[in-house]
Formats: C-alpha cells, sequence, structure tokens
C-alpha cells in the first residue's frame, strides 16, 4: 500500500515538461502504478482481493481476450471446422478481440507496465501436459463442440469485463472502453448462441434456464461456473443497502407470485476475478 | 406474454409529476391552463420539456425512459404481429418484450429507491412504424437496441453510484444481445458490424442529449437530457 501510495503521490506530483507524459499514465492507471512491482507478484490470480487494482484487471482482461483470439485463430485455421457460410464472422469475431488486445497492450505500455508474454493456449483442457485429462474434446475437428467451447468463453468474457468496470473508475477513459468492449463480447455470445440453436441445440441469445446445459466433466467446472453460474439470480440491487426480489414483485397475479425464466435473463450476471482466474487456468 | 406483466405503480398522480418536472414546467402548466383563447398572445409560452434530471436519478430516468420506449415497442408487436414473421420471431420478439418490461419495472422501482422524482410515463409515437411488416418492426427495433447499447455505454462514465453501474453493466449486455439476435434477424451475420463497433474494437457510445434526439420522435413528451449524469 505505502509503494502504491507514493506512486499515487508522484502520479500527482508536478514535474519537468519532460516527465509529464509518465505522470499523465500513471494517474491514468491510477492504483496499477504499481507497475514497479516484479511482474510475478502482479500476475499472481488475484484470490481473496473484492477489488482488484486497475492493472490487475487489465492483465486478466487481456489474458481473457488473448485466450478469446487464440481460440478464434487456431478455428480459422482447423481445416474443414468452420463452414465457409460462417468464417466472416469468425473472422469478425478475431478482429475485435485482436483489437481488445491491441488497446489492452497499449494502455499497459502507456503505463509503463510490462506487458506478460502471451501463454501457450491448450483448448483441449489439457493445460499443455500430454498426460492430463481431455476436458474439451475434438475443439478444432467438430463445429458443434467449437460452438459450445465459444459460447462459454464468451459469455464468461460478458462477466468479467462487468466485473472489471469497478477497478477502473480512476480512469475514464478506460472505464468507457471497459463498458464498450462489454457490449461487444455480449453481442458475439448471443451470435454464437444463435448458431447453436440454428443447429439444433436448445439455447436463447442470453443465459437461460431454459438452455439445455452444456456437458463438461467435473474437472471443467471452473468454466462452467464462469460462464453461467449464479445467472438464476433474480434479486438486484436497486439501491446501496436493498435488492429488488423481482420474482415477487414482477409477476403477481393473483396474489401468487409466479417464476418466469425472463427474470433471470433480463439481467446479466458479474463474476469475481478469482472465478474468472480458475477458469482461465483451465486453458494454460 | 408481456401483458402479464402489470405496472408496478397507479399511473403518476398529477401533484408528483409537477414535483418532478420541478417549478418551471408546474408553473408553466398552470399558466397554460389558466390561458383561454382570448388572452393576449405573448403570454402563450412554448410547451416546456421535461427535464429528466440531475445526477444518477437523471441518468434512471433517463435510462427508464428509452426502457419504456423499447417495451412499449415491443408490447406493440407482440399483440399485432407482422403476418410476414418467419417461424419463431413471435416467440423471440415476445421474450424480449418481457425482458424490456422488466428492465422498465425495475427502474421505475429503483428510482423510487433512489427517492429520486419519477419521470411519467411516456406516450409513445410509433406511426412511422409498420407493424404488419416484418421489415419495417425489424428496422425498428434495430434502431431501438442500437440506441440503447449506444446509450447505456455512454451513461456508465457519467454513473457516481457503483450500484446503479452494476445494474447498467447487467443491463447493457442483454441489450447488446437482442441488438446482435435482431441484426442476425435482418440481415444473418450483421451482428456488431462496422456501424455499431468502431476501428478500435469498441461499441458505439452516444451521450444523453445525442441519444433523447435521436429518440424524441418517438416520444409525444419533448425531453430535455441536458443536466443527465450532472
Amino acid at each position: 500500500m505505502k509503494l502504491i501510495s507514493l506512486l499515487d503521490h508522484l502520479a500527482a506530483t508536478p514535474a519537468s515538461t519532460s516527465a509529464a507524459p509518465r505522470r499523465a499514465v500513471l494517474a491514468q492507471l491510477g492504483r496499477a502504478a504499481a507497475a514497479a512491482l516484479p511482474l510475478a507478484l502482479s500476475a499472481l490470480p488475484a484470490t481473496a482481493a473484492t477489488q482488484d487494482s486497475t492493472q490487475d484487471a487489465v492483465l486478466q482482461l487481456l489474458q481473457l481476450e488473448r485466450l478469446q483470439a487464440a481460440l478464434y485463430t487456431q478455428a480459422l485455421a482447423a481445416t474443414g471446422l468452420i463452414p465457409a457460410a460462417q468464417t466472416a464472422d469468425f473472422q469478425r469475431l478475431l478482429a475485435h478481440q485482436t483489437q481488445h488486445i491491441t488497446f489492452l497492450t497499449q494502455t499497459l505500455q502507456g503505463a509503463g507496465s510490462v506487458v506478460p508474454a502471451t501463454p501457450t493456449f491448450d483448448f483441449s483442457g489439457r493445460r499443455n501436459v500430454t498426460a492430463n485429462p481431455e476436458l474439451f474434446p475434438a475443439v478444432f475437428t467438430n463445429y458443434d463442440n467449437f460452438l459450445a467451447l465459444a459460447q462459454q468463453i464468451e459469455d464468461f468474457g460478458v462477466r468479467l469485463y462487468k466485473n472489471h468496470v469497478f477497478n477502473v473508475l480512476s480512469d475514464y477513459r478506460l472505464n468507457g472502453a471497459v463498458l464498450r468492449m462489454q457490449s461487444v463480447e455480449a453481442q458475439h455470445s448471443a451470435h454464437v448462441r444463435g448458431l447453436r440453436r440454428s443447429r439444433g441445440a436448445t439455447v436463447s441469445n442470453w443465459p437461460s434456464e431454459k438452455d439445455t446445459a452444456i456437458a463438461r466433466p467435473a474437472a471443467a467446472q471452473a468454466l462452467t461456473t464462469a460462464a453461467t453460474g449464479g445467472e438464476a439470480n433474480v434479486a438486484q440491487p436497486v439501491s446501496t443497502t436493498a435488492t429488488l426480489p423481482t420474482a415477487s414483485i414482477f409477476l403477481v397475479r393473483d396474489n401468487t407470485a409466479i417464476q418466469d425464466p425472463a427474470l433471470a435473463e433480463a439481467f446479466d450476471e458479474p463474476i469475481t476475478s478469482a472465478v474468472a482466474q480458475a477458469a482461465l487456468n483451465l486453458f494454460f | 406474454m408481456s401483458d402479464t406483466l402489470q405496472p408496478l405503480h397507479t399511473p403518476i398522480k398529477r401533484r408528483s409529476f409537477f414535483q418532478y418536472a420541478g417549478a418551471t414546467a408546474g408553473a408553466t402548466a398552470l399558466a397554460l391552463a389558466g390561458c383561454s383563447k382570448d388572452s393576449d398572445p405573448a403570454a402563450i409560452v412554448p410547451v416546456s420539456s421535461i427535464s429528466l434530471g440531475t445526477g444518477d436519478v437523471g441518468m434512471l430516468n433517463y435510462a427508464y425512459a428509452l426502457e419504456q420506449l423499447e417495451a412499449a415497442f415491443y408490447a406493440q408487436v407482440v399483440k399485432t404481429p407482422a403476418a410476414d414473421f418467419l417461424s419463431g420471431e413471435l416467440a423471440y420478439f415476445t421474450q424480449i418484450a418481457t425482458h424490456e418490461a422488466i428492465h422498465r419495472d425495475f427502474l421505475k422501482t429503483a428510482i423510487s429507491g433512489a427517492g429520486g422524482s419519477l419521470l411519467p410515463t411516456l406516450t409513445p409515437i410509433f406511426t412511422s412504424i409498420n407493424f404488419s411488416s416484418r421489415a419495417s418492426v425489424l428496422n425498428a427495433a434495430k434502431t431501438f437496441e442500437d440506441l440503447g447499447v449506444a446509450a447505456y455505454n455512454g451513461a456508465g462514465v457519467l454513473l457516481k453510484s457503483q450500484t446503479y453501474l452494476t445494474i447498467a453493466g447487467q443491463i447493457v449486455s442483454v441489450e447488446a444481445r437482442h441488438a446482435a439476435l435482431i441484426r442476425d434477424l435482418l440481415s444473418p451475420g450483421s451482428f456488431a458490424d462496422d456501424n455499431q463497433v468502431d476501428a478500435t474494437g469498441l461499441d458505439k457510445q452516444m451521450t444523453p442529449t445525442d441519444v433523447i434526439a435521436a429518440a424524441q420522435p418517438f416520444i409525444t413528451e419533448k425531453l430535455d437530457a441536458s443536466s443527465v449524469g450532472k
């Protein structure tokens, strides 16, 4: 904390003209001035922390975007996987993820932070160890398997952005960008869900209790949790101290509260960085 | 489906509307009410606009205005479905109509919870939409959904309360999902295209005043978003 306070202080202290850009980016990343911390420390998964630093948030989002870009890069390179009619769709997804990687990388660099190397992603769930059990079979040979994984990773992405909005509040520009990347991820998810439905899956364009769950082995539960765990929630906050138990208020007929899947569908839910990291860790 | 969703509150009472609209609008309305056609023309005041308010309550009223518009639109779509809807499309519209009605009623409750002055129920103008035409309905839906996403994206940075930022974040991604579905129904693969997402991969955002200017042709009441978020 003291180091961060010092850096924040430095960021706010007038310096020579030549130092101005440096001061600006320090101010920009706010608490993430922890750029001075060793990479090994800053790259630790956020565990118990309920609030991450701005840098933690940007680093984790970068990891997510790199995972998504790798998924689509490998899928587009896999002969015969993606039908010709959908090639452009996945090229668009890849383009967006690549743009997000550029944005997040530049944000880190602008703050003088070290950008970690891209890990070697393994979409089988074996974590680059052949002896490990396969969690996600035939991702690049079976289109339905690929789409199912893409849907889970996109949903997971929407929910992680939702969390990290709160960790970049000190930076107006970054705050706006995180919101705007989130809604791009949501459109990706909705599209992938639509593609799955067109191939016979029971799935809506939004997480719904009516969706048929994607079957995964227990060891892959972290991904399912990150993608849709808690989406059934229907109690949303209406003030700093109160939540609205929507089920009991919105659909009251004949004095009976009526459960409707729409109550949960109407709100996407955030996930913590710890839940997200557990899912990310399945892939490298 | 959507007509099973009853509004949470009785229609707003005149007195509370005046409280909401503030002294200016109230005084203007009273002045107008007191005018007869024989009055001095100089005394006739232009129809005053309804300010959405300031700060976070202004933001909530702003979102409430948009959700009212969307909910009313989809309710009409479901009530008078176009004959040329393709199989399954009415079901999509029914689900979206329910989501928007929930957003509307949720925001209404949140505004009350915030102790804020609530925007009155708006009177939509849908004369430019041909509800018997699938294409017209889908194009209008695309307009509303894209506008909604851009509005929430522009609003997020103006919100002061983390609670309301949570709400906005939880709603905007559902709106984005709607937008992608509607776009794909209009033209498969047109989700998140270059009209909506810029060259840096960021979704469109708009200021409250720009959004309200775009929405105003669909709303009878004149809305003023100039102090929203300030």
